[in-house]
C-alpha cells in the first residue's frame, strides 16, 4: 500500500468511507423497521472504489451512477440529509421524492444521476464527455458500472465511441464478482473486464478495489490522461459487497469462506491500519471521526423522518420542462 | 303449478297501470281465461283473464293501487298446492326498457333540444338509424309545432304526489259536475256585519247539508259506501308548493265564529307550511274556491277518497228577474263534482239545492 | 413566395439553429461530409460547421441517443439522427427510460433538450425493417414530445421549435415527403407545438390525417369537392401535445370524422384520436368514428402488396362516402 497521499487527504478519505459505511448500515436498519419504501442496494464493502475515484476528481467533474449508488453520491459530496430524505421518499429529498434510492442525483456537484437500467449510464457518460470536449471545459466524467453491465451492448458501444472520439471519460468497473446472484465466471469467458479495453483501442487496468489509495492513484492517472485529450481509460476495481444484492437478498449463492475472506480485507479496516501504522494516526483520532460520522447520519435520519411527503399533485409535475 | 298474474302492458307506451276491481277473492276457484281483475291504464280499462286454472291463492295488489307493468298482482296455484314464503314475495319487475331506437348521438342531442320523441322520427341511415338530418327534416315538416325546450322541471315530491292523486281520482271516480247560481245578498250582509268570510259561511252551510244529505258525506271502499258521522269539511288552499286541504273537523257542530277562527288559523298555518298530519286528515268533503281569480264556474276534481267536491266561483253583480222585475244582485256560481258511482244526478242536485237554499236564506244578517 | 423541398426546409432549420446557438450539434450515422445523411438532410452542414459539430457515429443507436442524453443534461442541444424510424427500437431504453424520464425522476433538476430526427413511412419497397410508422410508441411515453410535420413549412417551423425547446422531441419525418415542395418564407418563423392546422375547410366530414397521409387526404378532398362533398382536413402537426380543441371543433362542425394514419390500426395514433373524439365530442357525432390505417401486418416488399396496405386517396374517398 504505497502512496504519496498526505495524511490529511487520507483522513478525508477515511471520513468519507466511514460515512458511507455508517450510512448504509443505517439504511439497512431503517429498512428493517419498514421505514424505507421499495428496496435498496447497499454499497457497504465497496467504499474504497467510490471514495478512491471521487477523491481524485474536481468538483466540476461529472459522475454517472447506478442502482447501487449511495456510495457514489456521498463520495462526490452529496448532502447526507437530502440523500436520506430521498431514500425515504420525502419532499425534501434530492429528487423531491420522485426518484428514490435508485435515482439520486445532485447536478450541482456534477452527480448526473443514478440509472436503474443496467448499462444505461455508459452512453450518457459518453454524452457528458462529448459535451465537455465540445465546450472545452477540461471536465472528466467518471462512469461507474458493475461487471454485469460490461456484457450489455451499451458497454461496448460506449467504450468504442469514447475511444474513437478520445473522450475524457474514466470508466470505473466495480467488479464485485456477482451480478445479482450470477457469478462472473458463469456468464463471461474472461476473468478481467479490463481486458476488454484493448478491443476498443483503449487502456484497461486492474486495481485492488479495496485499496482506496490504489484506486485513487489509478484515477488520477486516467483523469490526467483524459484532460490531456488522450482518451478514456477503463479501471477495473476488484471488490466485494458485504451484503446481498438488494436488501432482501441473503446472498446464499456466495460461499461462506469467500465472504469471510473479503470481510478480512475490509477497505476501511485496511485504511485504518495504514493510517495508524504509516501516518501515526491515533486510535482516538480515528474514533472521533467515526463518532462524528455517526452523528451526521443521525442528523440526516432525523431530518428525513421529520420531513413531509410530497403532495399528491406533485406526481403530475416536472414531466416537461 | 304456481302461476303469477302480472300487470299487462296494454299499450306500447304503457309503463304502469292501476288495479281496478277484483272480480275474484282469495281462495276462489278460477278458470283459465276467466276475467279475474280489472286493470286500468291511462287510456284503457281491461278485464284481465286468469292465465291458468286453479285457486286464486294470494292477491298481492289491492284495488286502486298503481303498479308498474309486469309486477305480480296475484298468484294462482293448482288446488293441491300451497304457497311458500318466497312465492309470496312480490317480485320487483325488471325495469321496462324503452324500445331501442337507433339514432346517432348528434340526432339524440338535437331531438332532446327540440323536445321530440325519437320514436316519431323516421331514420334514413344504415339499419334505419336516425341521423341529424332526419331530425332536422322532422322539425321543419312539423312547421315549428314542436318547440325548443326552454326549461325542464322534475316532477318530484309534493307535485308528483299531487299529480298521482289527482290522476287516480279522475281515473277511478266517474266525475259529473252540476252548477247552480246562488244569490249571496244575505251572505254578503252577514259578511259585512259579523266580519265572517264567505268561506266560513260556505263551510257551515255545506256541513249542515252534508248531515241532511248524508249520502254525499261518504266514501266508496271497494263495494261499500261508507257514510260518515261528522262532516269534516276541507278547504283547499293554494300554497307555494301546491294545493293543500286543511280540514275543519265536525264542522256541523261548530258555530260560524268557531269556523271562521279555524279557517284563519289553518290558512295561516298552510301559508307558512306548518300544517300537521292531523290538520289535513279525516276530510269527508272539500270546498275549493277560484273566485278570486275571476273564475265563474269550473269542474273541480274530487279529493279522493271523498264523494264530492264543491267549486266556488267569483261573486259578480248581475241583473236578475224577480217577480217580473229586473234587479241587480250579487251572484255566485257553485260547481259540484260528484262521484257518479255513489250518487246519481238527482241526489247530487238535491244536495246542491239545499246548499243554495241555506246560503240564500242565511239568518243573522238582519239587525 | 419561394418553394423549397421538405428536405431543404429541414436543412435550413438545422443550419439556422446551429448558427444561432453554438450548443446545437448533430450526430448520427453517415450525416457528415462523406455522405451528407442517408436522405441528404444534413448535406453540406459538415462543410459549414465542421466535423466536430456534424458528427458521424458508429452504428450504435443506443449509444447515439444515450450520448445525446448525456450531452443534453450537461448544457448542449444535440440533434441525433436515427437513420430509419424502425431502428429507434434499438435505442428504446435511452429514449423511453432515460431521455423521457430523466427530468421527472430527478425531481426537475436537469432539462433534457434533445431532438431525435428519424424518417418513418412505407412506399419505397424497402420492406419490413425500413418502412414502419412507429409514432404511436412515442406518443405513449410521458416526457417525450412528438412532432410529425407534413409540409416543408411545418417541418422547418417545428424543427426550430424542437431544437429551442427544453424537452426531448421525437421528430417524425417521412421518406416520401423529403422531395415534396412547398412554400416556405425567407423570414424567420417558428411553429408552436400543440397547434393543429385546418389545411382544407369543409362542412360534411372531418378528415384528421398525419404525415404523408395529409397529402392523400388533401387529394381526396379535391376529388370529393368536385362531387359536391365538402370535407375538412385537419393536420395535428404534433401528436404530443395534441391539439384536441381544433379536432373537436371540426367534429362539432361536421358531425363525421375519418382519422387517417399510416401506422398499424390497433393501438395506433388513430385509436388515441378516436378516443379523444368519443370523450369530448360524442354528442356531435352523426356517424360512427372511422379509422383508416395500415392493417395489422408488417410492411410487405412486393410493390402491389405494399400499395395494398397503405391508406390511399381511393380508400379515403370511400370511407368518407360511406359516412355521409
Amino acid at each position: 500500500m504505497a502512496s504519496n497521499l498526505t495524511k490529511e487527504k487520507l483522513i478525508e478519505m477515511y471520513q468519507k468511507m466511514v460515512e458511507i459505511r455508517l450510512f448504509e448500515e443505517k439504511v439497512f436498519d431503517l429498512y428493517g423497521q419498514n421505514l424505507v419504501p421499495g428496496t435498496i442496494h447497499l454499497y457497504a464493502g465497496e467504499e474504497a472504489v467510490a471514495v478512491g475515484v471521487c477523491s481524485a476528481l474536481r468538483k466540476e467533474d461529472y459522475v454517472t451512477s447506478t442502482h447501487r449508488g449511495h456510495g457514489h453520491c456521498i463520495a462526490k459530496g452529496a448532502d447526507l440529509r437530502r440523500t436520506m430524505a430521498e431514500i425515504l421518499g420525502k419532499k425534501t429529498g434530492y429528487c423531491k421524492g420522485k426518484g428514490g434510492s435508485m435515482h439520486i442525483a445532485d447536478f450541482n456537484i456534477g452527480m448526473l444521476g443514478a440509472t436503474a437500467v443496467v448499462g444505461a449510464g455508459l452512453p450518457i457518460a459518453v454524452g457528458a464527455g462529448l459535451s465537455a470536449k465540445l465546450r472545452k471545459t477540461n471536465q472528466i466524467v467518471a462512469c461507474f458500472f458493475g461487471e454485469g453491465a460490461s456484457n450489455q451492448g451499451t458497454f461496448h458501444e460506449s467504450l468504442n465511441m469514447a475511444s474513437t472520439w478520445k473522450l475524457p471519460i474514466v470508466f470505473v468497473c466495480e467488479n464485485n464478482l456477482y451480478a445479482m446472484g450470477t457469478r462472473q465466471s458463469r456468464v463471461m469467458n474472461i476473468e478481467n473486464v479490463a481486458d476488454r479495453a484493448v478491443a476498443y483501442g483503449m487502456e484497461g487496468v486492474v486495481v485492488n478495489g479495496n485499496d482506496v489509495m490504489a484506486v485513487h492513484e489509478a484515477t488520477i492517472k486516467a483523469a490526467d490522461k483524459g484532460r490531456r485529450g488522450e482518451g478514456p481509460t477503463l479501471i477495473e476495481c476488484k471488490t466485494y459487497r458485504h451484503k446481498g444484492h438488494s436488501r432482501v437478498d441473503p446472498a446464499k449463492y456466495r460461499p461462506k469462506d469467500e465472504v469471510q475472506e473479503w470481510l478480512r480485507r475490509d477497505p476501511i479496516k485496511l485504511l485504518k491500519e495504514h493510517l495508524m501504522q504509516k501516518h501515526s494516526a491515533a486510535e482516538a483520532e480515528l474514533q472521533t471521526i467515526e463518532k462524528e460520522a455517526a452523528l451526521a447520519i443521525e442528523e440526516a435520519v432525523k431530518f428525513a423522518m421529520e420531513s413531509p411527503y410530497p403532495a399528491s399533485e406533485e406526481a403530475l409535475q416536472d414531466v416537461y420542462a | 303449478m304456481v302461476t303469477k298474474v302480472v300487470m299487462p302492458k296494454l299499450s306500447l307506451t304503457m309503463k304502469e297501470g292501476t288495479v281496478g276491481k277484483w272480480y275474484k277473492k282469495e281462495g276462489d276457484t278460477v278458470q283459465k281465461n276467466e276475467p279475474i281483475v280489472e286493470v286500468v291504464s291511462e287510456k284503457a280499462t281491461y278485464d284481465l283473464e286468469a292465465p291458468a286454472s286453479g285457486i286464486l291463492r294470494k292477491i298481492m295488489v289491492e284495488e286502486g293501487v298503481d303498479v308498474p307493468v309486469n309486477q305480480v298482482l296475484a298468484i294462482i296455484t293448482s288446488p293441491d298446492e300451497t304457497l311458500s314464503e318466497t312465492d309470496m314475495v312480490a317480485e320487483k319487475p325488471k325495469a321496462e326498457k324503452e324500445p331501442e331506437v337507433l339514432a346517432s348521438p348528434s340526432a339524440k342531442r338535437l331531438a332532446k333540444e327540440h323536445g321530440i320523441g325519437l320514436s316519431l322520427v323516421k331514420g334514413t341511415g344504415p339499419y334505419g338509424r336516425i341521423g341529424q338530418e332526419d331530425v332536422e327534416r322532422f322539425v321543419q315538416e312539423s312547421h315549428g309545432v314542436f318547440s325548443k325546450v326552454k326549461e325542464t322541471i322534475e316532477l318530484t315530491g309534493f307535485r308528483k304526489t299531487s299529480a298521482e292523486r289527482v290522476s287516480m281520482s279522475f281515473r277511478t271516480a266517474p266525475h259529473s259536475t252540476i252548477m247552480m247560481e246562488v244569490d249571496v245578498s244575505h251572505a254578503a250582509a252577514l259578511h259585512q256585519k259579523l266580519h265572517v268570510s264567505y268561506t266560513a259561511v260556505l263551510v257551515k252551510v255545506v256541513a249542515e247539508a252534508l248531515i241532511e244529505h248524508s249520502i254525499i258525506n261518504s266514501s266508496l271502499d271497494g263495494n261499500k259506501i261508507r257514510i260518515f258521522e261528522s262532516a269534516n269539511v276541507g278547504v283547499a288552499v293554494a300554497t307555494e308548493n301546491g294545493l293543500v286541504v286543511p280540514v275543519i273537523h265536525n264542522a256541523e257542530k261548530r258555530s260560524l265564529q268557531e269556523i271562521e277562527e279555524a279557517i284563519e288559523e289553518l290558512g295561516a298555518k298552510a301559508r307558512h307550511g306548518k300544517l300537521t298530519e292531523e290538520d289535513v286528515s279525516g276530510g269527508t268533503f272539500t270546498i275549493t274556491n277560484l273566485g278570486m281569480y275571476d273564475v265563474d264556474l269550473f269542474t273541480p276534481i274530487i279529493n279522493p277518497p271523498e264523494a264530492a267536491i264543491l267549486g266556488v266561483g267569483a261573486i259578480k253583480e248581475k241583473p236578475v228577474a224577480i217577480d217580473g222585475k229586473i234587479v241587480v244582485k250579487p251572484l255566485m256560481m257553485l260547481s259540484l263534482s260528484y262521484d257518479h258511482r255513489i250518487v246519481d244526478g238527482a241526489p247530487a242536485a238535491e244536495f246542491l239545492r239545499k246548499v243554495k237554499g241555506k246560503i240564500e236564506k242565511i239568518a243573522g244578517a238582519e239587525g | 413566395m419561394r418553394k423549397i423541398t421538405y428536405r431543404e426546409a429541414l436543412r435550413e432549420a438545422l443550419q439556422e439553429e446551429m448558427r444561432r446557438d453554438p450548443t446545437v450539434f448533430l450526430l448520427g450515422e453517415d450525416i457528415g461530409r462523406h455522405w451528407g445523411g442517408a436522405f441528404k438532410v444534413t448535406d453540406g452542414l459538415a462543410e459549414e460547421f465542421g466535423d466536430e459539430r456534424v458528427r458521424d457515429t458508429p452504428i450504435s443507436e443506443s449509444a447515439i441517443v444515450g450520448t445525446a442524453v448525456g450531452a443534453a443534461i450537461t448544457g448542449m442541444r444535440p440533434v441525433a439522427e436515427i437513420m430509419f424510424g424502425d431502428l429507434t427500437a434499438l435505442a428504446m431504453d435511452q429514449i423511453a427510460n432515460q431521455a423521457a424520464k430523466i427530468r421527472y425522476m430527478f425531481g426537475g433538476q436537469p432539462k433534457c433538450p434533445l431532438v431525435i430526427r428519424t424518417p418513418f413511412g412505407a412506399g419505397v419497397n424497402i420492406a419490413s425493417h425500413h418502412s414502419q410508422s412507429l409514432e404511436a410508441w412515442f406518443m405513449h411515453v410521458p416526457g417525450l414530445l412528438v412532432a410529425i410535420p407534413s409540409t416543408p413549412y411545418d417541418a422547418k417551423g417545428l424543427l426550430k421549435t424542437a431544437i429551442r425547446g427544453n424537452n426531448p422531441v421525437l421528430f417524425c419525418e417521412h421518406k416520401l415527403l423529403y422531395p415534396i415542395e412547398g412554400e416556405v418564407p425567407e423570414e424567420e418563423y417558428t411553429i408552436s407545438f400543440g397547434t393543429a392546422e385546418v389545411k382544407h375547410e369543409g362542412s360534411d366530414a372531418t378528415i384528421v390525417a398525419t404525415s404523408y397521409m395529409v397529402k392523400k387526404a388533401l387529394d381526396a378532398a379535391k376529388t370529393l369537392d368536385k362531387e359536391g362533398l365538402s370535407v375538412e382536413v385537419v393536420d395535428p402537426r404534433t401528436l404530443t401535445p395534441l391539439d384536441k380543441q381544433t379536432i373537436v371543433r371540426s367534429v362539432k362542425k361536421t358531425g363525421r370524422i375519418v382519422i387517417v394514419s399510416e401506422d398499424c390500426k390497433t393501438a395506433g395514433v388513430s385509436a388515441e384520436i378516436a378516443a379523444v373524439v368519443a370523450e369530448e365530442a360524442l354528442d356531435y357525432l352523426d356517424a360512427p368514428i372511422r379509422r383508416l390505417a395500415e392493417p395489422d401486418t408488417p410492411i410487405p416488399f412486393s410493390p402491389p402488396l405494399e400499395q395494398y396496405v397503405i391508406p390511399n386517396e381511393k380508400t379515403i374517398i370511400k370511407a368518407v362516402k360511406e359516412m355521409v
